[in-house]
């Protein structure tokens, strides 16, 4: 999985390319602890991202928790089969996609 | 009960009461007859006795007396003249007592007494007696008696012919004859002897012994005990008396003025009698002795000893060999008696064969019946690729209470069972029919399998009077996933069989007995049958079969031949199965049925084709894994027309399943792995099987998740599994041979 960062001010998108597993997903956890700072909006751009397993939902609910606090988060582009992870685990009314 | 008495017996008593009875009578009779005969015998000795003493005196008194006379009759003839002086004279010169001279007329013309002169002899009986001497006689002796012509005075008389005509008599009074015979009495008596101890005792008319064996002449009788009432006991009759301190029988009689007392010791005669009685009594009791044995031995022989035979014959036909017959002959009554127990047992055999026959042509029925209720069309399901089944059952006798059963209960579930009810015969075929009916019409309304046994369960413990019950081992197939959810009551493990080809013993926990208990739950557990396995269930008709040494067959040799014939064919297992029990048994009788059902699991691909390929991946278990399991599947995927979206659903799967395993499995180490990778191209699906070593955890009991929360309640936990379960079409957990077996199958279809 790649992880690209594009920051303008408080706004942090963060797009995925590839697979948010149980091997990727520490790494973008770890990413998103060091670009939080600071951030009001973030963005998750899933565009690219294949898929998405619980690892991955650890890390996206994490992110939100924090973002809850700070501003908010939005996930753009989501694919058929990562809709029907969040519709299934309710991620889906928890998240704000678009 | 009391002991009855044996017929010998009985005649033995009898036997012997009779006997006794007739030897005391016939003793007693003896008694009395020898008592009497003895008596007699005294009575003739002591008579005889008597009648020779008297004898001996009347000799001797009347040779003494005639000497006298003859001497007086020659001094007589040589006188002239006759006369009563000259008789006188006579008298003093041969001392007797009486001198008369008659003449040849009869008349006494001359006498010693002047009052006898001129007595005509012919006036007095006793006179006249000597009239025969005036007609030829020369002599003539009387007996001592009174006289004709004074019966105060009596004499003994003797005459003798003189040569003038006329004849002398001479007389003795009384004490002139007892002195002239006194001495020879004594002789006489000495020594006579009565019998052994019993003696004559003389006695004068003055009551003085004259003679006796002890030395008591002069003394009166009453010395030696007796006192004679001559009125009241008369002469010649007997009389008991004590005489010399000893009773004895006593008789007198009177001769020439004594009195003869002859006496003889009752003991005497006692002893004599009771000889004869002892030696008679003697020879009684052998008589009587021969003849009970006699009798005994007869009636022993001729009734007792054939009864006994009847007997043996009847205590045979009791026992059920009715060709037994009986054959006693040696009677005509024992011939009619053998000849109506044969016919008797002839009609019982005719009448339990024929009601054999009935029975047994009832019994095939009822075989016919119970037969016909059970599945008995192989294959059973030509169409269902997905599985192969057969069953058998033999049974014992002509019906069992064993049966098995299978049925598609929906189009995808196969619901089969072997049971066993209590006991044989009609009863258990029909509670077998009760208990079949009931398990089939609630597996047919839907019910999971442990809810099919509850129920079945309440409604067999209604009105089970007769107390049967039956064990039951049930599994519902999911001919798709090869999930077989089953439960148990109270009955054998099965043995399955997977994918490394052994068989073992399918242990759970089993239930109560159906029938048993009301209120009775039982327990849902579930394997996983793969492509391949195969489970064998059977009733304990198998494992307690017993050969002729007793020996059970037991679960040991079944897993024997089960893991020797491990590749056959359902039916064919099953029939290498039986005939292994068959060869164990050899020619001991089949005591309980025999039922067993093989159900080999293809999976949804066609029978009997074998490139239902299976691959497997075995890795270690760590996170850096995950992407070689992920290409492992994706690069089996590939060969069929996977769906984008389908493979990303079993990429998430795989992750989240393997991820499990390596984070949670080892938690003191690592471990390994495995996955295997089916492609059921008939069904479009793919089946993916996880196993690993580690600790056993079915993810399947975790909680699921609330999705409903907001992202600051929310536990991230339970998420993987909860996504695995919504996007995979089936999947099931199982912990076997130690080792987590996760199955989950997905179809291509989205």
């Amino acid at each position: 999985m790649t992880i690209e960062k594009t920051r303008n001010n408080d706004e942090l998108i963060i797009t995925l390319e590839g697979r948010l597993d149980t091997m990727t997903a520490p790494s973008l956890e770890e990413e998103l602890k060091a670009s939080f700072d600071g951030v009001q909006k973030l963005i998750l751009d899933f565009k690219a991202l294949e898929y998405i397993s619980s690892a991955g939902l650890r890390v996206l609910l994490m992110a939100q928790k924090t973002m809850n606090k700070q501003g908010v988060m939005v996930i753009r582009n989501v694919n058929e089969t990562i809709a029907e992870v969040f519709e299934i685990t309710g991620f889906a009314d928890m998240l704000t996609i678009e | 009960m009391k002991k009855k008495k044996k017929i010998s017996q009985s005649f033995q008593k009898w036997l012997s009461v009779v006997i006794i009875i007739a030897f005391l009578v016939t003793t007693a009779c003896l008694w009395v007859i020898q008592t009497k005969l003895s008596e007699n015998n005294a009575i003739n000795l002591l008579a005889l006795n008597i009648s020779d003493v008297r004898e001996d005196i009347i000799d001797a008194s009347d040779e003494n007396l005639l000497k006298l006379t003859y001497e007086i009759a020659e001094e007589i003839n040589q006188t002239d003249k006759v006369t009563s002086e000259f008789l006188e004279r006579l008298t003093e010169k041969y001392d007797v007592t009486e001198i008369n001279h008659i003449n040849s007329d009869g008349i006494i013309d001359a006498s010693t007494y002047p009052d006898f002169l001129d007595y005509d002899m012919r006036s007095g009986a006793q006179s006249g007696e000597f009239m025969v001497l005036l007609s030829g006689d020369k002599e003539y002796v009387q007996s001592y008696q009174p006289v004709s012509y004074d019966t105060s005075i009596s004499r003994k008389y003797a005459g003798v012919v003189l040569n003038d005509g006329g004849f002398v008599q001479v007389g003795y009074g009384s004490e002139r004859f007892q002195k002239d015979i006194d001495e020879f009495v004594v002789g006489v008596t000495r020594n006579r002897h009565v019998g052994e101890g019993g003696s004559v005792i003389i006695v004068n008319e003055a009551w003085n012994i004259v003679s006796d064996r002890q030395g008591n002449e002069g003394k009166n009788l009453e010395t030696v005990g007796v006192w004679i009432d001559k009125d009241k006991t008369p002469a010649g009759e007997v009389f008991i008396e004590a005489v010399y301190g000893e009773p004895c029988y006593c008789m007198y009689q009177i001769s020439e003025g004594y009195l003869v007392l002859a006496v003889m010791p009752t003991g005497e005669a006692a002893l004599s009698r009771n000889v004869s009685v002892g030696v008679t009594t003697a020879m009684q009791i052998l008589v009587f002795a021969a003849l009970f044995a006699l009798i005994f031995f007869l009636v022993r022989r001729l009734v007792v000893d054939n009864i006994y035979k009847v007997n043996e014959s009847l205590s045979a036909i009791s026992e059920g060999r009715l060709d037994t017959t009986v054959n006693v002959r040696s009677h005509e009554e024992f011939n009619a008696l053998s000849d109506d127990i044969n016919a008797t047992v002839n009609t019982l055999k005719r009448y339990i064969s024929e009601a054999e026959a009935r029975i047994d042509a009832e019994l095939a029925f009822a075989k016919a019946i119970q037969h016909s209720a059970l599945p008995s069309v192989f294959p059973p399901y030509p169409n269902r690729k997905e599985f192969d089944i057969w069953a058998g059952m033999y049974t014992a006798k002509e019906v069992g209470g064993d049966f098995y059963d299978f049925y598609f209960v929906d189009e995808d579930t196969l619901a089969f069972l072997v049971a066993d009810v209590s006991g044989k015969g009609i009863p258990a075929a029909m509670f077998m029919m009760t208990a079949k009916t009931f398990i089939k019409s609630f597996a047919e309304s839907g019910m999971s399998v442990e809810e099919v046994l509850s129920h079945a369960n309440e409604k067999l413990c209604e009105g089970n009077d007769a107390n049967m019950f039956v064990t039951a081992w049930m599994g519902l197939l999911n001919t798709k996933t090869g999930v077989v959810s089953y439960a148990n009551a109270g009955h054998n493990p099965p043995l399955v069989k997977h994918g490394n080809g052994t068989f073992a013993y399918l242990k759970s926990r089993p239930g109560f007995v159906l029938a048993g208990m009301e209120g009775v739950r039982y327990r849902k557990n579930e394997i996983q049958l793969l492509p391949g396995d195969t489970i064998y269930l059977y009733t304990d008709g198998v494992t307690e079969a017993t050969n002729q040494d007793n020996e059970l067959y037991g679960e040991e040799r079944l897993l024997h031949i089960m893991n020797q014939k491990a590749n056959l064919s359902s039916k064919e297992l099953c029939e290498a199965v039986k005939a292994d029990v068959d060869a164990f048994v050899g020619e001991a009788p089949q005591f309980d049925d025999i039922t067993m059902l093989c159900l080999n699991y293809f999976s949804t691909d066609e029978k009997g084709v074998k490139n239902r390929e299976v691959k497997k991946l075995t890795v270690k278990a760590t996170v850096d894994n995950i992407n070689a399991v992920t290409d492992f599947v994706n690069e089996q995927l590939e060969s069929m027309d996977c769906p984008m979206k389908v493979q990303m659903q079993i990429d998430v799967a795989v992750d989240e399943i393997f991820g499990n395993i390596c984070h949670y499995a080892y938690p003191l180490g690592e471990g390994a792995a495995t996955i295997c990778m089916e492609i059921q191209e008939e069904t479009q699906a793919v089946v993916m099987t996880f196993m690993d070593n580690g600790i056993p955890y079915n993810p399947l009991e975790k909680e699921e998740p609330d999705t409903t929360l907001s992202a600051e309640e929310r536990e991230i936990g339970g998420l993987g599994i909860f996504i695995v379960k919504k996007t995979m079409d089936e999947i099931s957990y199982r912990y076997e041979n130690e080792k987590n077996i996760l199955t989950v199958k997905k179809y291509m279809k989205c």
